[in-house]
């Protein structure tokens, strides 16, 4: 996948309004809650096989590092 | 073992009540923060949207009750025929004796048919099914009224935004009878104990216990009903009240209950063409939706609209769900999978082609509840003598 499409899909993910950047804060986003959190663990697992638990979503920060977690499912 | 096959129990009726009273999300725009906006993402996220709630009096033991008495009305079924009642709670009425018998003297039930309680959570119906099927499928009994009730509504601060919204209430009634006709079932459970803390009211049982005639045993008491803690998500909630580590069970969820469902359907050379619906337990839309996909199903094989209209109602949202299907959905190949507090997952693969699903009753509270002052008062006589057991009949 994209990582444009990715973006969209975010958006989508998290049900949020306003467009998804890479260099975004996901900590900034008022949507990052538990809820994002476990749709986005259900998301990766569906869509790219790649298992990842709260702890790690806790550690990143960043929409890029969340792309990262994703390793080649994700291209530029 | 955790794979088992019947060929002679047949599910005959399935009966489901739900309280009368009906909460809607977009009537609580108060806890969140009035913005409809942010309840439409919940709805669309969770699902959540409307649910059914008992008053404090009803038990999840009168909503069975309810239940059964309607399904035996409508199936006419003659009560000197059931053999054995099986209920399945994790809130009884009381802790000594089993509640089961006191639902089998208000059903007026024979003194030759057994009664029970089985402690299950979501699991209970498709639980309660795999233990009547193998009481059934022994010889040892030919009719079997297997009963769930719960409401984990009641006792919820509607402040909590992490379960106040998710839970409703509900009872079940379902016949389940030996069938000289092959009828076959199968069922598969995995039993994740070490997720045991993960669902779990920790202050319930014996594991706590007080001396409450002590004055200090008392005090503390009241210290430890007040006290709140903040969880790592943030949410303010009571020491002792129930526990729920929201992660680990999503974890389990999506990891756990789709390979349970893909080892029964394999088990019996299934594929998802060949299931007319995977009922899920209604835990939510979010967790529905994982297992469904996880499972490889299409989505629209997969219901939530149970959870959308009453609710997590736990061990009765699987019959709710079944009640709920459109009626064009073919039913000889179902496959139901309960998964919760255990942690444990069970799917099970039914033939309902024949079975009698009512469709979803309000619940009608029975003339013997009695309001909590009347209820103290019946013992206050009763122990005293003032009431004798000739007057209570």
């Amino acid at each position: 996948m994209k990582t444009e499409d990715f973006l969209v899909e975010l958006e989508d993910i998290l049900q949020r309004e306003e467009p998804c950047n890479v260099n975004d804060a996901l900590t900034d986003y008022e949507e990052w809650d538990s809820l994002s959190k476990m749709a986005v663990m259900a998301y990766y697992k569906k869509n790219f096989g790649v298992d990842i638990n709260l702890n790690t979503l806790k550690e990143i920060n960043t929409v890029d590092e969340l792309i990262k977690l994703a390793g080649d499912k994700i291209i530029d | 073992m955790s794979l088992s096959k019947f060929k002679h129990v047949k599910v005959s009726g399935i009966s489901v009540v739900v309280p009368e009273k009906e909460i809607n999300i977009y009537d609580e725009a108060e806890y969140y923060g009035g913005s409809v906006k942010k309840i439409d993402r919940m709805r669309k996220m969770v699902g959540f949207w409307k649910r059914r709630v008992s008053d404090k009096e009803t038990t999840p033991a009168d909503l069975a009750y309810d239940a059964a008495q309607n399904l035996i009305g409508e199936m006419n079924i003659d009560k000197k025929d059931i053999d054995a009642l099986v209920f399945v709670v994790q809130q009884p009425d009381v802790v000594n004796p089993s509640t089961a018998y006191f639902l089998h003297d208000k059903l007026g039930l024979s003194q030759d048919c057994m009664a029970t309680d089985i402690n299950q959570g979501c699991v209970g119906w498709v639980f309660g099914l795999h233990m009547v099927s193998q009481m059934i499928e022994s010889g040892a009994y030919k009719k079997v009224l297997l009963l769930n009730g719960d409401t984990p509504s009641v006792g919820i601060d509607p402040s909590n935004r992490n379960s106040a919204p998710i839970f409703g209430d509900g009872g079940c009634a379902t016949l389940v009878e030996f069938s000289e006709e092959e009828i076959e079932s199968c069922y598969n459970i995995d039993t994740i104990s070490s997720g045991f803390e993960a669902i779990i009211s920790p202050f319930s049982g014996t594991r706590f216990r007080m001396q409450l005639s002590d004055d200090k045993e008392w005090n503390l008491l009241h210290e430890l009903v007040h006290e709140k803690l903040t969880m790592p998500t943030g949410m303010e909630v009571p020491l002792m009240g129930g526990y729920m580590d929201g992660i680990a069970v999503f974890d389990f969820t999506i990891n756990i209950v789709p390979k349970n469902i893909r080892k029964i359907m394999d088990y019996v050379g299934l594929t998802p063409n060949d299931i007319g619906a995977l009922c899920l337990h209604q835990a939510n839309k979010q967790i529905i939706q994982a297992v469904g996909t996880g499972t490889g199903f299409d989505l629209e094989k997969v219901p939530y609209t149970a959870f959308e209209n009453y609710g997590n109602n736990t061990m009765c949202s699987i019959p709710t769900t079944l009640a709920c299907l459109d009626k064009e959905i073919k039913k000889d190949k179902l496959c139901c999978c309960g998964y919760g507090n255990g942690l444990i997952a069970i799917s099970s693969i039914l033939n309902l082609e024949n079975t009698y699903i009512s469709e979803i009753k309000t619940f009608k509270k029975p003339e013997y509840v009695l309001t909590r002052d009347e209820y103290i008062n019946y013992w206050r006589k009763k122990i005293t003598g003032e009431i004798s057991r000739k007057e209570e009949k």
